[in-house]
């Protein structure tokens, strides 16, 4: 069953001169209840903007979104959005337990958030940490802060962008670990926009490649590489080499002899 | 603060009082238009240890807390309306336009035909003051708010009460504090001439009373006392301020 679906999404951004700038044409996308799905694309490539469509977080131009079958226009409670910049999307003035309480507060009142923030926090490997300000951890663990927070609403969906783009390439290999051992655990959809063809093979079940602007899909294709998946000895795969090569070179538009 | 950063400043001071000293002892200066600092500071004594002081003091504070209470909470509603209604802030900005830079002092005159010269119109007077710095900044503060920290918000379901109250308040807070430290000053200086101006009560009264009557070295210890009035708000104030903005690395001992 489809969890989420992008109908013919069009999307124009009005510009200062002249006619809207079309920055995505007719993306139809589906993802399927319990996916691991990865977007991949060269940046500025509209791939934040398909996330927040998908969210509900910014209207469409044209076409549909659909979660759980339902056409939404305004954020939906089954999914929750990660940001990419952790450092402007997590509350400077509270501290990490009343951050991850933010999912909930609003029903459960800032008591029984704070109850449930402490049990998230340990989930994403951070207990004891509740007291800390966000400018008091490094960036790897203030993006674990926002996934805690993002997991501390229960959602049925998460949509990622490129959460691990802004730490260095050992915290991002732990996150990623973080996040398949949540999305196996919690059974999770995910939609995961990421420009980093590795992550993308790494984690995913199917990989939308998108074109550059005006943006569309350019290819979809399966992984196909078994679970559970090591972090290093995938890497190492044919299958993973082959899907490499292929990303890479449909990215760089480079056609193949 | 350290002694150590405040010792140069103090030197300074206990400089230019000895200076101001030999000056009038040596006649550089005329003694009916400023008295020694060594005459002054018997009657600035006097009128602390009688007690005689309190009374006006409390009259200024009262008028400075209440105008500056009330224009700060009038400031903070109205500049978050402005920032978070795109319809309230294009139903009020030409007014708040217009009123911003007239300087308050201006308007004592008319407000004294309305009100009187009473302390409803001293209050008035203050809080109107206190207003538009506050206001402005809050306006500020507010259209600052990060996108991103809306949309987290939002992707979380809160509503649009919950966001302003606990994130677009406190997230423009700042902005507020800064604008009510300069409505502060303000206060304290509309009183004053509120003060003046009706010629009632109070620590702004007292110092135009004492010049007419050629008491001048009463004048000069209750404008020392004024002045410690000032520094004490402001320090006050800055407390306040770093215990509310405790989270901002910047502003850590
Ligand atoms: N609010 C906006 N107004 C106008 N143009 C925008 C806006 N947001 C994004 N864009 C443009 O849309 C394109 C896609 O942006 P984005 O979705 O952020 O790309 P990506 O996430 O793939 O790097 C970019 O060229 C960007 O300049
Ligand atoms: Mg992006």
């Amino acid at each position: 069953m489809d969890f989420l679906e992008l109908n013919a999404v069009t999307k124009d951004f009005p510009s200062r001169s002249g006619p809207p700038a079309r920055v995505m044409d007719g993306v139809s996308l589906a993802v399927r209840q319990g996916e691991f799905m990865a977007v991949l694309g060269p940046s500025g490539c509209g791939k934040s903007t398909l996330l927040q469509m998908a969210a509900g977080l910014l209207p469409v131009s044209a076409g549909e979104v659909r979660i759980a079958g339902r056409r939404i226009s305004a954020p939906p409670p089954e999914a929750v959005y990660v940001f990419q910049q952790y450092t402007r999307s997590l509350l400077p003035w509270r501290n990490v337990r009343d951050n991850v309480g933010f999912a909930v507060e609003h029903r459960l009142g800032r008591r029984r958030a704070r109850d449930v923030a402490e049990v998230q926090l340990g989930q994403v490997g951070l207990a004891g940490f509740g007291d800390h300000f966000p400018w008091q951890l490094s960036g790897g663990m203030q993006q674990r802060v926002a996934i805690a927070r993002a997991l501390a609403a229960e959602p049925a969906m998460l949509l990622m962008d490129e959460p691990f783009s802004a730490v260095d390439a050992l915290t991002r290999l732990d996150l990623q670990a973080l996040i398949l051992d949540i999305w196996t655990r919690r059974q999770l959809t995910v939609l995961l926009v990421t420009h980093d063809v590795e992550e993308a093979i790494t984690l995913a079940d199917r990989i939308a490649v998108l074109t550059q602007r005006p943006a569309s899909v350019a290819q979809l294709l399966e992984v196909g590489i078994a679970r559970p998946r090591d972090p290093v000895t995938t890497r190492e795969l044919p299958r993973f080499l082959q899907l490499r090569h292929q990303l890479l070179n449909t990215l760089l538009a480079r056609h193949e002899a | 603060m350290k002694l150590s950063r405040i010792w140069p400043g103090l030197v300074v001071l206990a400089l230019l009082l000895a200076g101001l000293e030999a000056a009038v002892n040596a006649g550089l200066i005329r003694r009916a238009l400023m008295p020694a600092p060594s005459a002054i500071a018997p009657v600035l004594w006097g009128l602390l240890e009688s007690g005689e002081v309190l009374e006006p003091l409390f009259a200024t504070l009262r008028l400075v807390f209440a105008g500056f209470a009330i224009g700060s909470v009038l400031g903070i509603a109205v500049g978050l309306a402005m920032g978070w209604f795109p319809a309230a802030f294009r139903l009020l900005e030409p007014l708040v336009e217009l009123l911003r830079p007239i300087p308050k002092a201006a308007l004592v005159p008319a407000l004294m035909l309305f009100l009187g010269i009473g302390e409803t119109m001293k209050i008035t007077s203050v809080s109107l003051a206190v207003l538009f710095p506050v206001l402005v900044n809050t306006l500020q503060g507010v259209r600052g708010v990060d996108r991103v920290m809306l949309d987290a918000a939002r992707t979380h379901g809160w509503g649009p009460a919950h966001t302003l109250l606990h994130l677009v308040l406190p997230a423009a807070l700042p902005f507020i504090l800064a604008g009510m430290r300069i409505s502060l000053g303000l206060a304290l200086v509309l009183a004053v001439l509120a003060e003046m101006l009706t010629g009632q009560g109070g620590l702004g009264f007292l110092i135009l009373d004492m010049q007419r009557s050629f008491l001048i070295r009463q004048m000069y210890a209750w404008l020392v006392i004024l002045a410690v009035v000032g520094l004490a708000l402001n320090g006050l104030f800055l407390f306040v301020e770093r215990r509310a903005l405790h989270w901002q690395p910047a502003l850590r001992p």
